[in-house]
């Protein structure tokens, strides 16, 4: 512990290392861009700095919220007049696993990219400050500052391979959704500014205080809102997402999937506790309106992902049923909601980095990533399989990877909230997603069953993966195996550490404890009881939660399985699911921006209409 | 969605959004009535801080110096990103046509006289006032976003006085890449010299001068302008260069 009043290097240090390293193999792109391997290893170096870094913030916060104030700039008499980092322990360890997944990246990427120019680092780089400064900052106008810097280096990243039309398209659908959301936030900044005169997330959430928030902030609160929950895939924000992933590169989806998706929910954690939580009067309104979004997205993103045979756009519609697990878990305004949504984003981003990275090891040596195509050729990629395999096992669920903590704490906090119907919810999506990942497993890597039926609309994308690397190696090597195998590891012993769950919930405890955070930030006092709206609750792994986990990799197994071999059953033949229902819903998915934009917009009119009318 | 149905269902989305956000426009206080704090702060500080009179600049790079190395980096990135994109697109062109750049064989018509006289004219006096803007963040409202903006028209003009594919055989496009890196880099550096000199990132090392307003005050902030005008600059005329190579690409397919 430091003593009060003194800042912590490290705070800045995490940011401004990557951001330099980036400008320096920039700027001397010239000189190293012929030595691929040192662009290498000063990229994977610098990741793995800001890593450590990040552990050892994240154990200093533990004990209560690091505050910084970049230029030594302290508030006067209350008021901010400076940027602050204000970082906790759940900021720092996501912050932390954004960094260990950007290094698994990057070392996957070492014989991934046949060439690599400079701007791939540089890019990587940036994006991985962008996101490390989103996570600790606590004023408003940074966070979106940072939440720009990881917009627009995503942006590139996604459009990196351009020799094709798909990567343009994607990217751009990407970049103009993402950035109509994020200007929208920007007029929630600037109205909330308006009525505060602050931009210090403490000093605002201190100037609403308590009471009848009044029509600016609730329209605030929204705007703010739709920037984050755009870039955290909610439906019906959530179109461009699908399509990024999918012609993205592979390392880059790990990204995209792993944290930047869920980035923008802390986002919403974040902006809520600090911001504006107090203001609007935590009113079940609140929780009523998360809920539903929540619940939404997880059954629709799981609906779609059993409906892929595009291996990434599977994986991409996975990751938007999983964004719904983690906004139920933040909707319950509980610390145990969300450290069971922090548990289930920490489980969920490694495994689902590992499925990732199994995939680009599959598109770098059998050249396709289309499910039919690619029946019972993937025997040959052992060690590939069965990491993958184990990885689609995580995602669903099964004990003892992270995620069926996530899933049964998210569970136990609603069911003793009135909301027993959410571990339903739980597992449904997640058989659905683990039950397409496992059919993948199973048909791909082993052989199993009968191919499913050709999408018509793969044909014409089979080719637009070639460009990312050639697709005939003789064997996966070692720096393409071992990242999915560690992340894989790392996700089931992170489920088995002890007192995780207390760890966790004192983590969201510090979130949600908005009084603490005010004085810790503008008073620069050390808060030693954490007080919350809602108290603590058991976090002891009960048999309940083992049993729904197991229970949910079984159904996903026997969906698995009955995708495999519906067709050799007798009466199954002829069942199919209404077709007519499901093709429109595909359409829905046109890939043309302005639909998706639409829907943006008629979200917020349905979102707003909602808080409006209930908070008023 | 087909295009009728699309504008019908966007037309009524859009009516309930216009409502919402009306509603919360009438919450804003009456116009010239702002409350502060933030804004009276800065105004009553900003002297006793930093001794700079450009009180704009001293927003940009010391109270906010931080967001600041963020949005520099932000046009860093859509700078590179766009490259990576442009020169992408144009390899792929180049492989179509057999290799050989397409742009060798494009016939561009010459520039007139009189544009090129003007343009001659106008780039001694557009440097000086890009020059002035970058070096004077601390007295004035300027500073080295605007400044780089003004000196990368500046590179312009020559282009355009003299001919653009005869400058561009100089190929200054990697020399363009590595200045915008080192003008990023350099803002990130001084806040570091804070952070060892002075104990905290971006924290004031320099002394800020005696004389309040002078082009000698503001301590840190004339450096960081200088920096920032030089990433400004650069970025611009390597997204000019990109655009211009793109067109003449475009050209090329067209003529051939």
């Amino acid at each position: 512990m430091r003593a009060p009043g003194t800042l912590d290097p490290l705070l800045p240090l995490v940011v401004v290392v990557p951001l330099l390293v980036a400008a320096l193999l920039a700027a001397l792109s010239a000189l190293i861009s012929q030595h691929r391997r040192v662009l290498d290893l000063v990229a994977i170096a610098t990741s793995v700095a800001v890593s450590a870094m990040l552990v050892v913030l994240m154990a200093r916060t533990a004990g209560g919220v690091a505050v910084y104030w970049f230029a030594g700039l302290h508030p006067r008499h209350g008021a901010a007049i400076g940027i602050d980092f204000a970082a906790g322990s759940l900021s720092c360890g996501l912050a932390a696993l954004t960094a260990v997944l950007v290094t698994a990246s990057m070392v996957f990427s070492w014989r991934y990219f046949e060439t690599a120019s400079t701007w791939f680092h540089s890019l990587m780089l940036v994006f991985l400050a962008g996101m490390v400064g989103f996570c600790l900052t606590g004023d408003i106008f940074d966070l979106f500052v940072w939440f720009e810097v990881m917009g627009v280096a995503a942006y590139a990243l996604t459009a990196f391979r351009v020799e094709e039309k798909g990567p343009l398209q994607g990217a751009y659908n990407f970049a103009i959704t993402n950035s109509v959301g994020a200007y929208l936030s920007l007029l929630g900044i600037g109205l909330i500014y308006a009525r505060t005169g602050a931009l210090n997330m403490a000093q605002i959430g201190r100037a609403l205080g308590h009471g009848r928030p009044g029509s600016l902030v609730v329209v605030a609160f929204v705007l703010v809102l739709v920037g984050l929950i755009t870039k955290g895939a909610i439906v019906p924000f959530h179109f461009w997402l699908a399509d990024a992933h999918a012609v993205a590169p592979t390392p880059v989806c790990v990204l995209f999937s792993g944290v930047m998706v869920e980035l923008g929910l802390y986002g919403v954690a974040r902006v809520y506790w600090s911001v504006f939580g107090a203001g609007l009067g935590h009113r079940s309104a609140i929780t009523a309106a998360f809920l539903a979004l929540g619940i939404l997205t997880a059954l629709v993103g799981a609906f779609f992902s059993y409906r892929q045979r595009h291996l990434k756009r599977m994986l991409a519609f996975s990751t938007i049923s999983h964004a719904g697990l983690f906004l139920v878990g933040f909707a319950l305004l509980t610390p145990l909601g969300l450290a069971g949504a922090a548990a289930y984003v920490i489980g969920h981003g490694l495994v689902k980095a590992a499925l990732f990275l199994c995939v680009g090891a599959v598109l770098h040596r059998l050249g396709s990533v289309d499910e039919s195509r690619l029946h019972g050729r993937g025997r040959a990629l052992k060690t590939t399989g069965v990491v993958f395999t184990l990885a689609a096992l995580g995602l669903a669920d099964l004990p003892p990877f992270a995620t069926y903590l996530g899933a049964g704490w998210v569970g136990d906090s609603a069911s003793s909230h009135g909301a027993p119907y959410v571990t339903a919810v739980v597992m449904i999506s997640s058989i659905l997603v683990g039950g397409a990942v496992l059919r993948v497993a199973g048909g791909v890597f082993y052989g199993l069953g009968d191919p499913p039926r050709e999408d018509p609309r793969l044909r014409q994308g089979a080719t637009e993966e070639r460009s990312e690397t050639s697709g005939d190696e003789a064997k996966v090597p070692l720096t393409m195996t071992l990242p999915p195998l560690v992340l894989v590891a790392a996700a089931a012993a992170i489920g088995l550490l002890p007192h995780l769950g207390s760890v966790l919930q004192h983590a969201a405890l510090q979130v949600e404890d908005e009084a603490g955070y005010v004085k810790t930030v503008l008073g620069g006092a050390a808060v030693h009881h954490l007080s919350a709206l809602s108290p603590k609750e058991p976090t002891a792994v009960r048999a309940i939660d083992l049993e729904s986990g197991f229970g949910t990799a079984a159904g996903a197994l026997l969906l698995a399985l009955g995708g495999l071999y519906y067709r050799r059953l007798p009466g199954l033949k002829r069942l199919r699911p209404a077709r007519v229902v499901a093709d429109t819903f595909d359409r829905l998915q046109s890939g043309v921006v302005n639909d998706y934009l639409t829907w943006l917009v008629f979200g917020v009119a349905c979102i707003g209409g909602a808080l409006a009318f209930s908070l008023r | 969605m087909r295009p009728e149905r699309r504008l019908l269902f966007f037309v009524a989305a859009a009516a309930g959004f216009a409502a919402f956000l009306v509603w919360g426009l009438t919450g804003l206080p009456a116009f010239g009535h702002y409350r502060g704090p933030y804004g009276y702060l800065i105004d009553r500080l900003t002297v006793h801080y930093t001794h700079a009179t450009g009180l704009v600049s001293a927003v940009n790079f010391f109270f906010r110096g931080f967001d600041t190395v963020g949005e520099e980096f932000i046009l860093f990135v859509a700078a590179t990103g766009l490259a990576t994109v442009m020169r992408g697109l144009r390899e792929e062109e180049n492989e179509v046509s057999g290799g050989e750049a397409v742009s060798a064989g494009v016939s561009v018509p010459r520039t007139s006289d009189g544009v090129r006289t003007l343009a001659l004219l106008l780039t001694g006096p557009t440097l000086l006032i890009g020059w002035w803007l970058t070096t004077h963040a601390q007295t004035d409202p300027s500073g080295g976003f605007q400044g780089g903006a003004v000196m990368a028209t500046a590179v312009v003009l020559i282009y355009l006085a003299g001919e653009y594919l005869k400058l561009r055989r100089a190929d200054p496009i990697v020399v363009t890449d590595s200045v915008e890196a080192v003008g990023a880099a350099g803002f990130a550096i001084v806040g570091l010299f804070g952070l060892v000199a002075g104990g905290t990132y971006l924290a004031e090392v320099l002394p800020l001068g005696k004389h309040i307003g002078a082009v000698n005050a503001g301590g840190t902030i004339p450096l960081i302008s200088l920096c920032v005008g030089v990433e400004v600059m650069a970025a611009f005329l390597l997204v000019v260069s990109e655009f211009l190579g793109q067109t003449l690409v475009l050209k090329g397919a067209l003529d051939s």
